[in-house]
């Protein structure tokens, strides 16, 4: 049994993927985190593919990855919150992200998920998410966007 | 160092674990999904679910900035084009394949793949070493695949026996060159007869083996 005292989490990883679900993500975080007095962790990943190195200078690509931290710096200092923003480049998001996890042994990460739909109308989960479930050492939680109106 | 191994069959699998802990970046293509998906899985998301024969995928495995293509498949026509492709496509500086039958060496030194690696010689070379199986004794590959370095032992029977060395009508690039003889070596001149018991050593082109164990030790029992 864990002790009442105890957090909830000491540190959480945030997963941003600069979609829309990345505002609600930042916001349910820094709330829990401010209750827990939790240090949070906003990850970025820009996927390279195999033709490029790891290393390599993605300008555009970073100037947009920097525009989503940014975002999610905002909101942090909008409601009075603490988040150290990172941008990650790696050839598969879902790796990356649990990765860096663990790498700061974090005990909690967060994703956002998009409702998004094939062709057909069937849910689609995307690689990451899945990945993460499986594969994280620590806690997960998934924020899933609502449902549009046309999905529903 | 990039390496792209194509291939994720046993060979491939620990190739790229081990080159992996080695520090290299490594990028493994396997055209079978499951068995990609099972390769993620374990050693993390290096693998590429594509035909490494097709140049579109060895493309986007990072064929262009690539140091060396390994091409380890158990197709020894695959492993071929692989290698010709990185070549001759992408300027990828070195191409190591995988040769399965040893009688396609000679095929693939010919167009161009810089190194070859053939399990099936290396297994018969060792047990080679204690029986030999085609009384011609491979005793080591030289110059990346193109030479050989091979003793036969001459029974009773072998052609060579009674006749001067410098009488043989050896292939071109072969040469002998050392006789074991009452457990001494000797050097072989042109005037050097050969005798019963005696280990030849000699050096020649691998696609002259044949060649040269007709001439040294008759015609071969078993062909294939």
């Amino acid at each position: 049994m864990p002790e009442a005292s105890a957090p909830l989490f000491r540190r959480a990883v945030i997963a941003l993927s600069g979609g829309t679900v990345d505002d609600a993500v930042v916001r349910l975080a820094l709330e829990f985190a401010r209750h827990a007095h939790s240090e949070l962790v906003a990850v970025h990943v820009v996927e390279l593919d195999w033709t490029q190195p790891l290393d390599a200078d993605v300008a555009e690509r970073s100037e947009e990855a920097q525009r989503v931290l940014d975002a999610a710096e905002a909101i942090a200092e909008t409601l009075h919150g603490k988040l150290e923003s990172v941008l990650v480049q790696a050839r598969d998001v879902g790796a990356a992200i649990v990765d860096e996890a663990a790498a700061r042994e974090a005990d909690l990460l967060i994703l956002g998920l998009p409702y998004r739909t094939r062709f057909g109308g069937e849910f689609a989960i995307g690689r990451a998410v899945p990945y993460a479930l499986k594969n994280a050492p620590c806690a997960v939680w998934v924020v899933r966007e609502k449902m549009g109106e046309e999905s529903q | 160092m990039f390496v792209i191994v194509v291939g994720g069959g046993k060979v491939g699998y620990f190739l790229a674990r081990e080159l992996i802990s080695a520090g290299h970046e490594v990028a493994l293509m396997e055209r079978d999904r499951a068995r990609a998906a099972q390769i993620t899985e374990e050693i993390g998301s290096i693998t590429i679910p594509h035909d490494g024969c097709e140049g579109k995928y060895l493309g986007q495995a990072g064929a262009n900035r690539a140091d060396i293509v390994a091409a380890v498949t158990g197709d020894d026509e695959d492993n071929l084009v692989i290698c010709q492709m990185a070549k001759h496509h992408f300027d990828v500086p070195r191409t190591i394949a995988r040769v399965n039958n040893p009688k396609n060496e000679g095929l693939f030194k010919h167009l161009g793949v810089d190194e070859i690696v053939s399990p099936t010689r290396m297994i018969l070379g060792s047990i080679e070493a204690d029986i030999p199986v085609h009384e011609l004794l491979h005793l080591a590959v030289l110059g990346g695949g193109e030479l050989e370095l091979v003793e036969a032992q001459l029974r009773e029977g072998s052609p060579a026996i009674g006749q001067l060395a410098g009488s043989l009508q050896l292939p071109d690039g072969c040469s002998l060159f050392a006789i074991i003889r009452d457990e001494r070596a000797l050097s072989v001149r042109s005037d050097t007869e050969l005798r019963e018991g005696d280990k030849v050593i000699g050096i020649g082109r691998t696609e002259c083996e044949d060649e040269l164990h007709r001439i040294l030790l008759g015609e071969s029992e078993a062909t294939d």
